[in-house]
Parts: structure tokens; C-alpha cells; sequence
């Protein structure tokens, strides 16, 4: 068994040939989104941030709390944990789009193709957009109720109704456009920008209403979503994929159509019709471990 | 960093308790932060403003100063508990040495237990610079732990393992991908050095399993798996559980914007190829040996 093992950890799984000599120029697979790269030197603007929120929370607490006697403070302290981190979130929130409409103005957001590299003003402003961001991001989704991240993306800039929910997943901070009721499923990565060797793509996103993007799935650059189409679990869409109304995909590094989505066609029309009397009546014996001469008591009593 | 919950990969996947007398350290390690927490901010109370904090004047300098406070509060906790795991482990990889291999999966087995007393104490110290929302900590974390790495990588969406990992320049980590050194199958427990050299991208929720080599410049895309000890080539992108060639990257070839902009929708006429993405397994080839 152990040789086995071995033999298997040393040979290459690929034995297939592909031609050196073809040069594709296509991108269909989905790689990382461009927020996991990180320029340090942005990070100097998260000071000015949390110290400006932070002291607002200290300031309502020390100036809220004076007013009140200490015994009840002291009976208070759960609720006032709470309620600060809450300010604590907001302001963050608050002071950090102050400094990307003033970012915004400087530079405007623009879709595209460009290099991903040091000196580009696209790729440096994309990252800042995304190093701020992402602050308020990670404490909204570190708290009890992830759900206000949902508000957190309609104020960043995300096209996003409070009809959908995507607060498992990861949505990226600009060129989304969320129609009404939405579902997003947990963990799913719903990415704007893709960064492909050298270079990083920008491409707006639109999922239509109704849709559903199952669990752990990629969203990736250019997706469009039609009416009532679902994604299933753990599968991605290439860049530019366009999604029918009505289908459901499926398969993992590129979604397949699989079938028309007919439950959508239930939620329009029919109010939930229930016929009593077709109903089919099952009837299962089930055995019960007693004694042999306690068995009759039993039947009598199903026949009762 | 900033990734939900639901697709954070915590650093508690390489903790496997051999024995329990091991938490002893993890708790330790905890103590003496909170510790020095306490200490610091009785020193700002008492040193500073002690007798007068009463008039309002001191009183506003230091809620001024308080956010800055908690800020260096959470930084000297991971300093420090960093520098005790830090002690404690030179002390253990003295008595013994981490090597790589194929180990029993049992605590009579010396390779594993010591294993598992690295990564209970490493939990802590990760588990704070994890949590903490500048990202250049974890860098600092995996260097101090004894991973080659630079800082110019991008580690904090995934989750990496502590030993035995080399890593190059310019490499990015996708939210949710797995990086490993160490693994289980059944009773066995391997571990084997995972090497990645430059300007590699490793996709969103993949995973490298421990062992890989992965050559400069190739791209492991999203959704994809490498087995135990594969090697992959350079300048190539891979793809697929287990990962197979897909195509050449030309994608650090200059001037490739126009052509990248225009593929249009409804230009992929590859469905064919994701074919061979898919494997059967092969459980009659390992019953017949």
C-alpha cells in the first residue's frame, strides 16, 4: 500500500501533449480579483480613519455616560459595547467615502484593460479605492450583524437593493449592478476586476433580477446575468460569459447549460394549490424491538 | 484580510491535538499578552494623567489619545505573544528537529506529536495578526515562524501554511485558495516542502497540496487542485482538480491590451476543451497492486 502511495506522489497526473506551437490569446478561466494585491503605502490613510472613528465613539460614551448615574452604566455596559461598535462601524464608513469622493475627483473610475504594474495611475487608483474600501468591509463582516454590509456596499458605489443579499460573499468595490432580489450564496466571490499575468481587467457586472449565484461559485469580469437564471454551487463563469434568462448553469471552471429554470415559473404564477383530497396516503410498518408477548398489546392498539 | 466569514480559512486547519497537556503553551501564550495589555494601559493611566484626570483639560487629551492606545494595545499583544512563540519553538526544534516525510498518524509517533505542539503554539499569535486590519502582519508573522517570503506578496486572503513553504517575489494568494505543506490521508500524515517561485498566481478557493513546485510565472486558475509532489512547468496556466495544462501563458508578453479588450461576448468556442478538465478516479489500478 505505501509503494502505491509513493508511486502516485512522484508521477505528473498530465501525460497529454498540448501544442507549443498555437498562441491563444483568449482569457476563459477566472483567476484572482485585484483586491489581493496590496500597496503598503495606502495603508497610511487607515491611521486618519480609525482615529478619527474611534474617537467619535469615545467622545459619545464619555459625553452620553456623564448624564447618567454610574450603577446604571455599570448595568448598561453590554448595550454600550454594542451600540459603539455600531458608531465605531459608521464612522468609519462616513470618513472613508469623504476620501474617496475626494480620490474619485482626482482620478475617475473608468473600465478597461491595464497593466498591472507600479506606475500605471488606473492600477494604483484601483488598489487605493480597494485598500479603503476594504476597511469598512472588514468590520462590518467581523460584527454580529454581517447584514449591514449590504448597506455598506449601496454606500460604497454597488448598484445594490436591500430586496438581495449577498452578505456571505465577496463583492468586489466598484461596476456591479445588482437587479431586485438577488441571492448570493456563501462564500461566493463576485469579481469585477481579474488580474491576468501583467494585466488587469475592469468589466462591469450585471445580475439580473431574480437570479441566484449558489455557494462557493465565481462571479468573474463581464458576467451578465438575464432574468431568473441560477448558477449553481462551486461553479465559475469565464470573462464576458453571458448567462440566458430563465437557464440553469453548472460545472466548475466554466458553467454549462443544464435546464430551463422552471421553479422561477412556479414563483411567478401559482399561489402555492394544494389538493387534499388526491393527496396519496402512505402507510409504513415499522418493527419494535419488545418482547415477543407484548407484541399483541401493540397491534391492538394500531388497529384501535 | 477583509474577506466574510463564511469564506475565511481560519488558521486553526493545522491544528490536530496529539495531546492535550500541549494547550498548556496556547494558554500561556494568551496570559502573557493580555498581560502586557494591562500593564501598558495602567502605565498610560496612572504615568501620565493619574492623579489628574479629573480636570477637563488632561481629561480630553487623553480621550484624544485613547484610539491610539487601542491601536498600539493590539499591536504589542501580537509583538509579544509572537516573540514567547517564537522562544518556545527554537527551544522544541532543539529537542527536535522538523523534518519532512511519511509519518504515522498516531501520538506514539514523534514526527507528529511534535507537529502538533508547533502548530498549537503558532495558533495564537496567527489567529491575532489575522484578525488584525493592517496586512503587513501576517507577513511579519510567517517570516518570524520560518517561511521565505517577501513583501511583496500577497498572503492574507488565504490561508498558508507555517513550515516548510519557499516562496519567491510578486505572488498572489486568491481569496479563500489553501497553501499547505502538511496533510492527511487516513493513518498516514506527510509532510513535504512546497516551493513557489515567481510572479506565480495561485486562484481563488484552489489548493496546493504539499510538495508542489510551482515554476515562475504560471498561473493555477480558480477552482483547481494540485496533487501531493506535482511539478508545474513554467509560462504555463493550469487548471482543473487535479490541475492539468490548459494553455500557454503569454500574459506577461507586452502589448496585449487592444486584443485582451476586444473578445467580444460570444467569442468562446471552447466548451470541448473543459472536458479533459474532468478525471474518473482510478481505484481498479491501486486494488490490482
Amino acid at each position: 500500500m505505501k509503494q502505491v502511495i509513493k508511486k502516485q506522489m512522484n508521477s505528473n497526473p498530465e501525460k497529454e501533449k498540448i501544442d507549443d506551437s498555437k498562441v491563444d490569446y483568449t482569457i476563459d478561466f477566472v483567476t484572482t480579483s485585484a483586491i489581493s494585491k496590496i500597496g503598503y503605502k495606502f495603508l497610511v490613510l487607515y491611521l486618519p480613519i480609525l482615529w478619527l472613528s474611534g474617537y467619535m465613539t469615545v467622545a459619545v460614551f464619555f459625553d452620553v455616560s456623564s448624564y447618567i448615574p454610574w450603577y446604571i452604566n455599570m448595568f448598561l455596559i453590554p448595550v454600550w459595547l454594542f451600540v459603539l461598535y455600531f458608531i465605531f462601524v459608521f464612522g468609519i464608513a462616513i470618513f472613508t467615502k469623504a476620501f474617496i469622493l475626494i480620490i474619485n475627483m482626482l482620478h475617475k473610475p473608468k473600465e478597461g484593460v491595464f497593466r498591472a504594474e507600479e506606475g500605471d495611475r488606473d492600477y494604483e487608483f484601483w488598489r487605493l479605492r480597494v485598500e479603503l474600501k476594504k476597511i469598512v468591509f472588514w468590520f462590518m463582516n467581523n460584527g454580529p450583524l454581517t447584514w449591514i454590509v449590504m448597506w455598506g456596499f449601496r454606500w460604497m458605489g454597488i448598484k445594490v437593493d436591500f430586496s438581495s443579499h449577498a452578505q456571505d460573499s465577496w463583492v468586489d468595490e466598484r461596476f456591479i449592478e445588482f437587479g431586485r432580489n438577488v441571492t448570493v450564496g456563501q462564500g461566493a466571490v463576485v469579481m469585477s476586476s481579474q488580474i491576468v499575468g501583467r494585466y488587469l481587467i475592469i468589466k462591469k457586472i450585471f445580475l439580473g433580477d431574480h437570479t441566484v449565484v449558489g455557494g462557493l461559485s465565481l462571479i468573474s469580469p463581464g458576467t451578465i446575468m438575464g432574468k431568473e437564471s441560477v448558477i449553481g454551487a462551486f461553479s465559475a463563469t469565464i470573462p464576458n460569459q453571458k448567462i440566458e434568462t430563465g437557464w440553469i448553469y453548472l460545472g466548475p471552471h466554466f458553467a454549462r447549460k443544464l435546464k430551463p429554470n422552471k421553479y422561477a415559473e412556479q414563483r411567478r404564477d401559482v399561489i402555492y394549490e394544494v389538493r387534499v383530497d388526491d393527496e396519496i396516503k402512505y402507510e409504513v410498518k415499522q418493527e419494535v424491538n419488545i418482547d415477543e408477548d407484548k407484541k399483541k398489546l401493540l397491534n391492538n392498539n394500531i388497529e384501535d | 484580510m477583509s474577506v466574510p466569514s463564511s469564506l475565511k480559512v481560519g488558521p486553526n486547519t493545522t491544528l490536530i491535538l496529539a495531546k492535550k497537556r500541549y494547550l498548556i503553551f496556547y494558554i500561556f501564550l494568551i496570559w502573557i499578552s493580555i498581560f502586557t495589555i494591562q500593564f501598558e494601559f495602567w502605565l498610560y493611566w496612572n504615568w501620565l494623567y493619574g492623579p489628574t484626570l479629573t480636570e477637563p483639560k488632561v481629561f480630553i487629551h487623553f480621550l484624544l489619545l485613547l484610539p491610539f492606545l487601542v491601536f498600539v494595545m493590539y499591536l504589542t499583544s501580537i509583538l509579544v505573544s509572537l516573540f514567547f512563540a517564537k522562544v518556545i519553538l527554537v527551544i522544541i526544534n532543539l529537542i527536535h528537529k522538523p523534518r519532512e516525510g511519511v509519518f504515522l498518524r498516531h501520538h506514539s509517533d514523534k514526527d507528529y506529536r511534535y507537529w502538533s505542539l508547533r502548530s498549537t503554539i503558532k495558533k495564537w499569535p496567527l489567529w491575532l495578526s489575522h484578525k488584525f486590519p493592517f496586512p503587513f502582519m501576517n507577513n511579519i508573522c510567517s517570516k518570524m515562524f520560518g517561511i521565505k517570503t517577501n513583501y511583496s506578496n500577497s498572503l492574507f486572503e488565504g490561508w498558508v501554511d507555517t513550515e516548510f513553504i519557499e516562496f519567491g517575489k510578486n505572488i498572489v494568494v486568491g481569496q479563500g485558495a489553501i497553501v499547505q505543506s502538511s496533510v492527511i490521508f487516513g493513518n498516514l500524515f506527510i509532510i513535504r516542502k512546497t516551493i513557489i517561485e515567481d510572479n506565480v498566481m495561485i486562484g481563488t478557493q484552489s489548493v496546493v497540496m504539499p510538495g508542489t513546485y510551482m515554476k515562475k510565472n504560471c498561473i493555477l486558475g480558480g477552482h483547481s487542485m494540485t496533487t501531493v509532489g506535482q511539478e508545474l512547468e513554467e509560462n504555463w496556466i493550469y487548471l482543473g482538480a487535479p490541475a492539468k495544462k490548459f494553455k500557454k501563458n503569454v500574459f506577461y508578453e507586452d502589448g496585449l491590451e487592444e486584443i485582451i479588450k476586444n473578445q467580444g461576448i460570444g467569442e468562446i468556442k471552447t466548451e470541448a476543451r473543459f472536458e479533459g478538465l474532468y478525471t474518473v478516479r482510478k481505484d481498479k489500478e491501486i486494488n490490482s497492486d
